[in-house]
């Protein structure tokens, strides 16, 4: 039988439904705070869209971000996003190994001239002509500039491949840098993180592969739908910060209430994530919510800012102290209309009709 | 269990605004037919904000459970128009959660798509029928 063309029919086969699109892009439309019209299109578009070539490349890096991504997978609703791509080449994820791993790159790489997308994790060594990291013979520097050439899009993947990284802390030994400061010519996409929120990953994939072109970024080339809100605007600590409650130790009264970890080094208020609203392992907890501070590592640089328990330097308690309850409350609605002004932003993108 | 649940279990007052959203979107609803939808999940609510709107929204005439690619309830709440939809994911956890403000939810229609592979499953199914009985 030749192979089914579209992922509706490759999926019909295997008795998925038009509704299993419908609410897996529900919840990724809902991730990247699209709207329910938006998820509509995404699942159309989704159902007659074809398998995305994925070449994935690891370097400088411990892992993380594939075990996050693969922690995305729950036998069900987010597993779908292995129907959808074809992860043709993965070091650790693939069953093949040695040349015929490589060959499997090549392969990919000859049949999806122009269509492949590349994603990368870890960062790049440059020292040395990149000597302090090599796989199959070459240097990441070589493999990265090899597989990129022909690629439709580059997918940074957490902190180390958007911008160095862990391994360029100072004093930075292997010259490590990011993808977007090697790669010039190309669509880059990057999502930081420490690792970075499966959803982000697995929701930016499915909207390339769903409206065939890159979503919105922001300056640091990060996906807005993820990384467009501050942590500490979305924090349900908020409110304490905001009647200037706060923890001054881990294990005072203030912490054991749940107040504002702020002088405890908290960097929300400098940190653009998801991490407040979608939340890790499936929307059950994240850092703040149970009593550490946020590290701030979707930003350049979060380990050399200074220490992470060392409070940020601006003087904001007294905001804290005028009319509690009227900031409170003005804070909530704030946050509603941000919300449902978020919606109307991107309802106006509309890009499922074109 | 959670052994430390931070959650603050007090209400934060999000929701007086979201039901005034809620009944703005629904007045329009009912004057010009134009649906809405509000993510849940985007806003910073308390366990105790979302079992307060719950209560405030209540249980309409209409309640449905849906098995695809795990569990979903879906419910139309006291107020004809407003439902509230909430996806599982693996493992029970609830993958997406928002109040659509439509006359029916898209996920329940069936798919024209769906419906043809029916249609040729269930015509394959009499043939079989039919060639051995
Ligand atoms: S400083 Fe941190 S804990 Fe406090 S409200 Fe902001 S993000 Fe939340
Ligand atoms: S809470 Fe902050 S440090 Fe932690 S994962 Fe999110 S962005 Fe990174």
């Amino acid at each position: 039988m030749a192979e089914p063309k579209t992922l509706g029919q490759m999926l019909e086969a295997r008795g998925i439904s038009r509704r299993a699109f419908l609410k897996y892009t529900s919840y990724l439309a809902s991730s990247m705070a699209l709207g329910s019209v938006a998820a509509k299109a995404m699942a159309e578009n989704l159902a007659s869209a074809r398998r995305q070539s994925v070449i994935w490349l690891s370097f400088q890096e411990c892992t993380g971000c594939t075990e996050s991504f693969t922690r995305s997978v729950s036998p069900t609703l987010e597993e779908l996003i292995f129907d959808f791509i074809s992860l043709d080449y993965h070091h650790t994820l693939q069953a093949a190994s040695g040349e015929a791993a490589e060959e499997a790159r090549h392969i990919a790489m000859r049949e999806n001239k122009g269509k492949y997308v590349v994603v990368v994790d870890g960062s790049i060594p440059t020292k040395l002509d990149g000597a302090y990291s090599t796989i199959a013979g070459i240097s990441n520097l070589q493999m990265l500039e090899e597989t990129v050439k022909d690629a439709a899009a580059v997918i940074a993947v957490g902190t180390c491949a958007a911008y160095g990284g862990i391994p360029a802390a100072a004093p930075n030994p292997t010259g490590a840098v990011g993808v977007d400061q090697l790669v010039t010519d190309k669509a880059i996409i990057n999502i930081p993180g420490c690792p970075p929120i499966p959803e982000a990953m697995t929701g930016t994939i499915s909207y390339i592969l769903s409206f065939g072109k890159l979503p919105e970024l922001d300056h640091l080339k990060r996906p807005i739908a993820y990384f467009g809100d501050n942590i500490h605007d979305r924090c349900y600590r908020r409110p304490f910060y905001e009647r200037g409650l706060f923890a001054k130790s881990f294990d005072d009264e203030g912490a054991r209430k749940g107040w504002c970890l702020y002088e405890v080094g908290c960097k929300g208020p400098i940190t653009y994530n998801a991490c407040a609203t979608l939340k890790w392992n499936g929307g059950i907890s994240f850092p703040i919510q149970s009593g550490h501070g946020c590290l701030g590592c979707s930003e350049p640089n979060f380990w050399d800012k200074g220490g992470f328990y060392k409070p940020l330097p601006a003087p904001i308690r007294d905001i804290g102290k005028v009319a509690a309850g009227a900031a409170v409350a003005g804070a909530a609605a704030g946050v509603v209309s941000a919300a449902v002004g978020r919606a109307k932003k991107k309802s106006a993108m509309k890009e499922g009709k074109s | 269990m959670n052994l430390i649940d931070n959650t603050p279990s007090a209400l934060t007052g999000v929701n007086d605004s979201l039901l005034s959203e809620i009944a703005d979107r629904l007045g329009e609803f009912a004057q010009t037919g134009q649906s809405a939808s509000i993510d849940l999940r985007s806003l910073p609510m308390s366990d105790a904000d979302r079992e307060d709107l719950k209560e405030r929204l209540g249980h309409g005439e209409v309640m449905v459970k849906l098995d695809v690619a795990g569990l979903s309830e879906i419910w139309e709440t006291s107020f004809a128009g407003v439902w509230w939809i909430r996806h599982f994911g693996g493992d029970d956890q609830i993958a997406a959660e928002e109040i659509n403000i439509v006359s029916v939810p898209d996920i329940l229609h069936a798919h024209q798509a769906d419906a043809r592979a029916a249609a040729s499953r269930l015509s394959k199914i009499i043939q079989e029928e039919r060639h051995h009985g």
